[in-house]
């Protein structure tokens, strides 16, 4: 497996020096481009906000920034700001249904609509992970973790509110639906959208009173792994490290607590924000340089399963050395 | 030597004005950098932006005007935001089961109402002091409301909703026509009948009132379900704002309200609470909010400048009230 991410480390390496090679011609020159992103507290928001922005500006353009502050609506809102100030383009990284109308305005107004793990009908295209792969991946790795039964948890706010999520929860769904000895808990827990590893630490308390030791196997996150961080703590904090956890993003963060000893936290999907934000600049160059896009581009992610995968996708993604 | 009255005068003036002084010159300051910040569209865009905060700032408007302006003592009702979310809340959950518009909205009139009056009978009847009553009031509330939509975002897309955010009338948004009326109405209650002077007399002087025969708790207590009227009101506002209910809106909410309706107190000739002054603290907030990110003031520098402008206007208004 160690092979596996290595060969992926090269691959990524060879795709990024293959697409500036033929990427040569694109420019931004003289282009004012929007970058709306949701907040800029999380490593994920914050890596694809840079990507976007520095991927802009070595083509030449300029950015006008608006950070929501990790609030829905706030983001939502600030598109209102772009419109106004009469960018070029806009680059929105993700956001909830209530960034729609203001896709829609901008649609009418001319101004064309780039997205990030956000699909829209009004944006020209998303940018994104690898959503469906993350999604059964960590569907099989969490279902061998438990040894394929047991009763699992989930942390699941956006199944319903964020397309990425309906996909990454509904295939992890999916394949547990070959599992007819894994049991969902019910009802599934929400976490905030803004402070999640605190809030995802008290209900994971809550949880862990309603089921005593041996009658609670895994829990998943079902879309993200901010609340993985404080669903840790709590099973720490309780010396319930028996409990298995599982989520998605793969930042700095986790897969550092993936590669401590005794980790309760033992898969993840890595995902390259900052590669996603920076080939969504560069579709924005495309459109301008009149090439057809297709509606969704996918970026590579790292599956990470157990503590050596996390060691090695930590160097592979280039975030330092855990050894 | 006795100071010269007429110059004290002058300079408690020139306090007091200063919070509009720095407002404009800030204002000025952004239009000069930001390309599109003085036109039409933009002003739009700031008054559409303010409509929810408008609304909760005129129900908190008239619970200071009934309680007395002392924050700690006086009318308070910090549960209007919570009440507003519950009201798009409810909306939202029963839309999506398929209930017509007018049986949701039956619904959560109800639901919000009894907010108003629980506050009411807590501080009126038990006595119990506004400001505590009413934040536990918001968290409770906010929690119901998490039990109603488990926390998660619920979208709306009724044409009615939409209408609230997208509809013109004669070029002005269906929105801002709203708002105004219903501001303009409840301004009309308060001020133009006598049972709006009699809430003002309640909130003026409370031993004067009760002498001159005013029944002062139950003007107090009508002004909370007054405001969990606007609460209600305002969830429509916010659903059709972010076309539908996301957890977490009350937060911001509550902060823009309290910020914006005591900020309004400095634009009073008197340094108190208003209608005006917190509607057009409202929308000073919006302005600010929009001015500084369109110049690409870092989000999280907006919020010292922003706090820091409420302070600077908060105590102008103190140092021109203790010059009177």
């Amino acid at each position: 497996m160690r092979y596996h991410i290595s060969a992926l480390a090269v691959t990524v390496g060879l795709a990024v020096a293959t697409s500036s090679a033929a990427d040569g011609h694109l420019s931004l020159d003289g282009k004012t481009i929007g970058v709306a992103v949701v907040g800029t507290q999380h490593f994920w928001d914050r890596e694809a906000f840079n990507g976007a922005t520095s991927t802009v500006e070595s083509l030449g353009g300029t950015v006008v920034a608006v950070d929501g502050g990790r609030d829905n609506q706030v983001h939502a809102d600030n598109h209102d700001i772009l419109l106004n100030n009469g960018v070029d383009a806009v680059i929105s990284i993700l956001g909830d249904g209530s960034v729609e109308p203001k896709f829609e305005a901008l649609k009418a107004a001319g101004i064309p609509v780039f997205t990030v793990d956000h699909p829209s009908p009004h944006a020209v295209n998303n940018t994104t992970s690898d959503n469906y792969y993350m999604g059964t991946t960590i569907g099989r790795y969490m279902a061998d973790a438990i040894g394929g039964e047991g009763k699992v948890a989930v942390f699941n706010a956006f199944e319903n509110a964020l397309r990425i999520c309906g996909i990454r929860t509904g295939l992890w769904k999916y394949v547990l639906e070959d599992y007819p000895g894994i049991e969902i808990v019910q009802p599934e827990l929400a976490e905030e959208f803004a402070n999640a590893p605190e809030d995802a630490r008290k209900k994971t308390l809550d949880l862990l009173s309603q089921y005593p030791e041996g009658t609670l196997d895994a829990i998943h996150v079902g879309c993200w792994d901010q609340p993985a961080i404080g669903v840790v703590q709590a099973l720490e904090e309780a010396g319930r490290t028996d409990v298995l956890v599982t989520a998605l993003d793969g930042g700095p963060d986790t897969l550092e607590i993936m590669a401590e000893d005794g980790s309760p936290f033992v898969a993840n999907v890595a995902q390259q924000p900052n590669l996603i934000g920076s080939t969504s600049a560069m579709n924005v160059a495309r459109y301008f340089a009149g090439e057809t896009l297709l509606p969704q581009t996918y970026v590579d992610v790292v599956p990470v399963n157990g503590q050596a995968e996390a060691k090695a996708a930590y160097s592979a993604l280039g975030y330092g050395s855990l050894d | 030597m006795q100071a010269d009255p007429t110059r004290k005068r002058g300079v408690t003036d020139l306090v007091g004005s200063l919070p509009l002084i720095i407002f404009a010159c800030v204002l000025i300051y952004i239009s000069f950098n930001a390309p599109n910040f003085l036109t039409l569209r933009n002003l739009e865009l700031i008054l559409m932006q303010s409509l929810p905060v408008v609304l909760v700032c005129a129900g908190l408007g008239a619970v200071v005007m009934a309680g007395g302006d002392d924050v700690v003592s006086g009318g308070i009702d910090l549960s209007i935001p919570a009440t507003a979310v519950l009201s798009a809340g409810i909306t939202a959950v029963m839309l999506s089961q398929g209930w017509p518009l007018a049986i949701c909205a039956g619904v959560a009139l109800l639901a919000c109402l009894s907010v108003g009056l629980l506050n009411a009978a807590l501080v009126t009847r038990i006595g119990m002091t506004p400001l505590l009553t009413t934040l536990a009031m918001f968290v409770a509330v906010v929690g119901v409301n998490n039990v109603i939509t488990s926390s998660r975002r619920i979208d709306v897309d009724h044409p009615w909703i939409v209408a609230l955010r997208a509809q013109e009338i004669a070029g002005v948004p269906l929105g801002i026509i709203a708002v105004a009326l219903v501001v303009a109405a409840i301004y009309f209650a308060l001020h133009r009948t006598r049972w709006g002077l009699n809430l003002q007399a309640a909130g003026g002087s409370r031993d004067a009132a009760e002498i001159s025969g005013l029944p002062v708790s139950r003007l107090f207590g009508q002004s909370f379900v007054l405001a969990s009227g606007t609460g209600y009101i305002c969830g429509f506002f916010v659903l059709a704002r972010g076309s539908g209910s996301s957890p977490g809106v009350q937060d911001n909410l509550m902060l823009e309200m309290v910020l914006a309706t005591f900020l309004g107190a400095a634009f009073s000739t008197r340094r108190v609470v208003t209608m005006w002054g917190a509607v057009l603290g409202a929308v000073l907030v919006a302005a600010i909010s929009i001015g500084f990110k369109s110049i690409g003031v870092n989000v999280f520098w907006t919020g010292l400048i922003k706090g820091s402008l409420i302070v600077i206007v908060v105590a102008l208004s103190a140092l021109a009230q203790r010059g009177r």
